[in-house]
């Protein structure tokens, strides 16, 4: 590991969240909790039919109520941008044209919105509006589909995959199922819209304030300088605030239309049909390998599902193409149009559910080999990238394992499955890797010093967003550190589309962006100060002393980080192993998580203590998806009959136990100059392929279709081979 | 939610009143299921009678050694309140895995009794509910149905019972005390409380329109020392069981079985009591065996659903589970 010269004094330390005391007191204002003058309200209306047409609409009833303003629908909305495709695909700055014709693509579509007086008048009149439909037949289901290939294309070949296939002495050639997964953050979709002249104010829950802004203004065809955006608080997102959705230009319209300042909040029902959803995902694994453990090919064939009018695409593959070393490999993504919500991206897109299938397979596969799963995934370890022959700018993912596996007890496992038991309960082991990208993108901040004697204080300002990860405390901290100051002195302003402009939250890149762009600020700062001061670069002196000598009684300054050279030259991902202990009732097929370790190798840790949430909140989200998350589709009408939090089971804190979180120290300034590696999405990574394999471990069974339920344990018969062995 | 006029009585009679002939007016108690459905545009009444601190919120002490719960104390409070958990523990135990301490100390017991179906049918109204909306036919009969019933349902209605501590009370044994209007007061058997379904499944319970549940009488304790509630469910808590049984041992002094008081839950329209089992453990010696056998007889007339074979296996297992646990687990 290589010294750095990097001040390390507040990063580092497990403080708490310098917004916690806000959050606690409830003084943190929420997109919907601002007071904006003469507010009215928006109730979104929803389809209830999976497929067709509108063929009337009758008002009238809803219209004559108290309080109500205007009811719209497709007949009387704003024209709205349209997509220049049959699908619109959708990334964070797509547009979201709604209201825009009479056809309906799922059930659940925004078909009208009322806007009243107050909350309870529009939700009472929403549902006076009669709908009528020329209603066709709807496609629900795609499991016997080939599907398409979504452009640009994420296939991906190397080697002779059928060639390493009939190489190898052992092989896996199964397919996995994972369910429609939601979001479900804690704060609602909401967003409050206002129309001051030609510019259009926004308070929304969002994760990306910058690129929500191209949104808006590209569907209103708007130019993005009359958009602001005001977010300092969001209640969550996992992806689901990563783009504006059809309700936020729902609310402009209704604003727009009405002339008055519109609060619309998306309920937790509408949260299951209109702001996106983890697709339905075949995973069809095709692995083999020699009997000494050196794998010879990999597939890894995914099929799954997209909205008729809008197109996405989870990169299951994504690590099947770099996680181990293998000469053949091949990759592949399809995707059926079918009359569901459009699928988005939710936590580690791809990752999440790619590596519980991969990590599954390469269970199965060490376990034919007779081959302890920790071992055999060292033993194809690489430190260069076989997808683009990039070394990797850092990976201890062996170290992972290893530090793992001494620290868990890993050789006290359960060499047989379903050979250990206690009492009713049937006792397992697991492993897997996680593996996520860790991008930087180009991120800007404003830092401002004011001297008081010889006392500074400092603001910092970007359109970050703290999703509840700790943006604004790691940004505190890195400020406190790069102006050699504490860290009580300095505020952070983040959130607004008038401050400089970051990447926003998402895709684990957060972290490692906003902290440079900070660093670089405050680097530049102490530059330009030194030069007013008439000093060269080598004095090292406090900069409230320098200020004083030039008389400065403030400064500020602007700065970007962007990836360097090197980062371009080089793969840079976060590694990490889970190691977990899973019990599961021998007849009734419930389960309990005894314990769960994970083993994380992301760089510098700035703040453990909230570095310890997120990867704590990516465990728990991994637990539900193993056991108890799921999004039932009806098949005879096409809506999710999974419909609040009562049914759609996210884990509950019985469901949790001994949550052991553990960093390597990394220093891997290729990633970026303060080494920060993303974490918020590493968390959920190779979680369910852990659970799963302490499953097969705890009762013989595979159980390659989440969530894995008492009913499927109950119904899955114990893996033939173990009666072979 | 729609428009609806609120009504806060402060006797039984004033309610009974209140309501009258009113067939759009509810009663509300902790409102943990009224509020909610009103939410859901399921429940559309157009008048609330508060009922939930009207003076039904005590346990007493009968003279045949019985106990009495008010019908508006709380879930919470009735679980832990000594006397419960001194005799009629299964009853605690049962109540304490249901929904969560913030459900519990809102939801009354009277409330708990009149809990309605979670069929997803039932909640959507856009789809067929003849729970629901009578005549609109039943979606979950040929739809979605792992959830559902495979005891007495009918052809109009596969729903289930959603309650945990009506399983413990048809184990337990109950009479159910009913103001009615006029005045008079009724005892229905807990028995005889809930109904199948049959034609008619937009009707719970035998109650009569405008009766308010006040009380609910306990059988004199039999299960203080052996019981158990077992439930499967999808997650460790705040879930509804997918089969659930309460079990309790009546042991004589030679450890042969006096009595038994067996019901399961997630498996009917109503509570589930499972006479057939109750009756062969009488008089057995305790044992794997004879649980096994009584497993078997309990589930001998179970008709499955397309979907739900699973919970015929699952409940066989349960209640073996529940006895077990009863029997060695001793209080």
């Amino acid at each position: 590991m290589q010294a750095t010269k990097e001040p390390r004094v507040e990063i580092g330390k497990a403080i708490d969240r310098i917004d916690g005391k806000l959050k606690v007191t409830g003084r943190a204002k929420y997109a919907s909790e601002f007071a904006v003058e003469g507010v009215v309200y928006a109730q979104g209306i929803n389809s209830t039919i999976a497929k067709g047409r509108i063929t009337g609409i009758d008002a009238a009833e809803a219209e004559k109520q108290p309080g109500v303003i205007k009811v719209i629908t497709h007949r009387n909305a704003l024209p709205l941008a349209t997509p220049d495709a049959e699908r619109l695909k959708l990334d964070t700055k797509s547009i979201a044209p709604v209201l825009q014709s009479d056809r309906v693509n799922w059930y659940g579509e925004w078909i009208g919105v009322v806007v009243a007086e107050t909350f309870e008048q529009a939700q009472y009149a929403a549902r006076l509006v009669r709908f009528t439909y020329a209603k066709e037949d709807a496609k629900v289901d795609f499991a016997q589909d080939a599907g398409y290939v979504p452009e640009p294309k994420l296939d991906y070949a190397r080697g002779d995959v059928d060639a390493g296939m009939a190489a190898a002495d052992e092989r896996v050639e199964v397919t996995y199922r994972t369910p429609v997964e939601h979001h479900h953050p804690m704060e609602l979709h909401a967003v409050i819209a206002e129309w001051k002249g030609e510019e259009l104010e926004l308070h929304m829950s969002s994760q990306m304030v910058n690129d929500n802004n191209t949104g808006v203004a590209d569907t209103f065809k708007i130019p993005k300088k009359n958009v602001r955006i005001i977010a300092p608080f969001i209640g969550g997102g996992f992806g689901s605030k990563l783009q504006a959705q059809e309700h936020v230009m729902l609310a402009a319209m209704a604003a727009k239309i009405t002339g008055r300042p519109v609060q619309f909040t998306v309920s937790r029902q509408q949260m299951f049909t209109n702001t996106g959803l983890r697709q339905e995902n075949l995973q069809r694994m095709r692995l083999g390998a020699t009997r000494d453990g050196v794998l010879t090919a990999l597939v890894h064939d995914t099929t799954s599902h997209t909205a008729t009018n809008k197109e996405y695409q989870e990169p299951c593959g994504a690590a099947s193409k770099m996680l181990y070393k293998v000469p053949n490999n091949k990759v592949t993504h399809r995707l059926v149009p079918i009359n569901l919500p459009y699928p988005w991206a939710m936590r580690a897109p791809g990752e999440a559910t790619g590596s519980y299938a991969l990590e599954c397979a390469m269970d199965e596969l060490a376990w034919k080999l007779n081959m302890d799963p920790v071992e055999f995934r060292i033993k194809n370890d690489t430190q260069v990238d076989p997808s683009n022959d990039k070394p990797f700018s850092s990976r201890l993912m062996a170290e992972c394992l290893r530090v793992g596996a001494q620290r868990f007890g890993w050789a006290d496992r359960p060499r047989e499955p379903r050979s250990r038991r206690e009492g009713n309960w049937l006792v397992g082991y697991g492993v897997s890797v996680g593996s996520r990208q860790s991008p930087l993108q180009q991120s800007a901040a404003r830092v401002r010093v004011m001297r008081d004697g010889r006392k500074l204080t400092a603001t910092v300002q970007t359109d970050a967003t703290d999703i509840g990860t700790g943006t604004y405390t790691i940004l505190a901290q890195t400020a406190a550190d790069y102006l050699g100051i504490p860290v009580e002195q300095v505020t952070v302003e983040l959130g607004d589309s008038r401050f400089p402009i970051s990447p926003g939250s998402g895709g684990s890149w957060g972290a490692a962006s906003f902290t440079n762009g900070v660093r670089s600020a405050c680097l530049k700062l102490r530059e330009e100060v030194v030069a007013k001061a008439g000093k060269g670069a080598e004095d090292a002196r406090p900069l409230a002393e320098i200020m004083d000598d030039a008389d400065l009684a403030e400064h500020a300054a602007v700065a970007t980080a962007k990836p360097t050279e090197a980062f371009k030259n080089h793969s840079v991902y976060s590694f990490g192993a889970n190691f977990s202990e899973v019990w599961v009732d021998a007849d009734t097929g419930m389960f309990k998580l005894k314990r769960i370790l994970t083993v994380g190798a992301a760089g510098t840790i700035l703040n453990p203590k909230t570095a310890y949430s997120q990867v704590l909140g990516g465990l728990v989200m991994g637990l539900g998806m193993t056991f108890t998350e799921q999004s039932h589709v009806e098949k005879q009408y096409g809506n999710f009959i999974t419909r609040s939090l009562a049914d759609y089971h996210v884990p509950v804190n019985l469901d949790l136990a001994d949550v052991q979180v553990v960093y390597l120290p990394e220093n891997d300034q290729i990633a970026n100059p303060m080494g920060v590696k993303g974490i918020g999405e590493l968390g959920i990574c190779g979680v369910a392929g852990s659970l799963a394999n302490a499953v097969f471990n705890a009762t013989g069974k595979r159980m390659r279709d989440l969530p894995i339920t008492p009913e499927k344990l109950l119904t899955t018969e114990v893996e033939p081979g173990l009666a072979r062995r | 939610m729609r428009p609806y006029a609120y009504r806060r009585p402060t006797t039984a009679d004033e309610a009974l009143s209140t309501v009258g002939s009113n067939e759009r007016a509810r009663y509300l108690g902790g409102g943990t299921n009224l509020l909610d459905l009103m939410k859901e545009d399921v429940e559309r009444p157009d008048t609330i009678v508060e009922v939930s601190e009207l003076d039904y919120r005590s346990v007493t002490a009968n003279d045949n050694g019985s106990y009495t719960i008010g019908g508006m104390l709380n879930n919470t409070d009735t679980a832990n309140h000594p006397a419960i958990r001194q005799h009629y523990p299964l009853l605690t135990m049962t109540m304490l895995a249901a929904a969560t301490e913030q459900i519990r100390n809102m939801a009354t017991n009277a409330g708990n009794l009149l809990q309605r179906t979670r069929c997803p049918y039932f909640f959507e109204t856009s789809m067929p509910c003849n729970k629901r909306e009578p005549g609109s036919g039943c979606g979950a009969r040929n739809g979605f149905n792992a959830l559902h019933a495979i005891f007495g349902w009918s052809d109009a209605c596969v729903a289930t019972n959603p309650s945990d501590m009506n399983v413990a009370l048809a184990a337990i044994g109950a009479t159910v005390i009913v103001r009615q209007p006029g005045g008079g007061e009724r005892r229905i058997p807990f028995g005889d409380f809930h109904r199948l379904p049959g034609d008619t499944p937009e009707r719970d319970n035998t109650l009569e329109a405008g009766e308010l549940i006040t009380a609910i009488e306990l059988d004199p304790p039999r299960f203080a020392r052996h019981y158990y509630y077992a439930k499967v469910r999808e997650r460790n808590s705040y879930a509804f069981a997918l089969v659930s049984v309460a079990a309790g041992l009546e042991l004589r002094d030679d450890g042969i079985i006096a009595s038994a008081g067996l019901a399961m839950g997630g498996v009917a329209h109503k509570p589930w009591k499972l006479t057939a089992a109750e009756e062969y453990l009488r008089g057995k010696a305790p044992g794997p065996d004879v649980f096994e056998a009584a497993a078997e007889r309990a589930m001998a007339d179970a008709m499955p659903l397309e979907e739900n074979e699973y919970k015929v296996e699952m409940g066989r297992r349960t209640i073996v589970r529940a006895l077990t646990q009863a029997f060695e687990r001793t209080a």
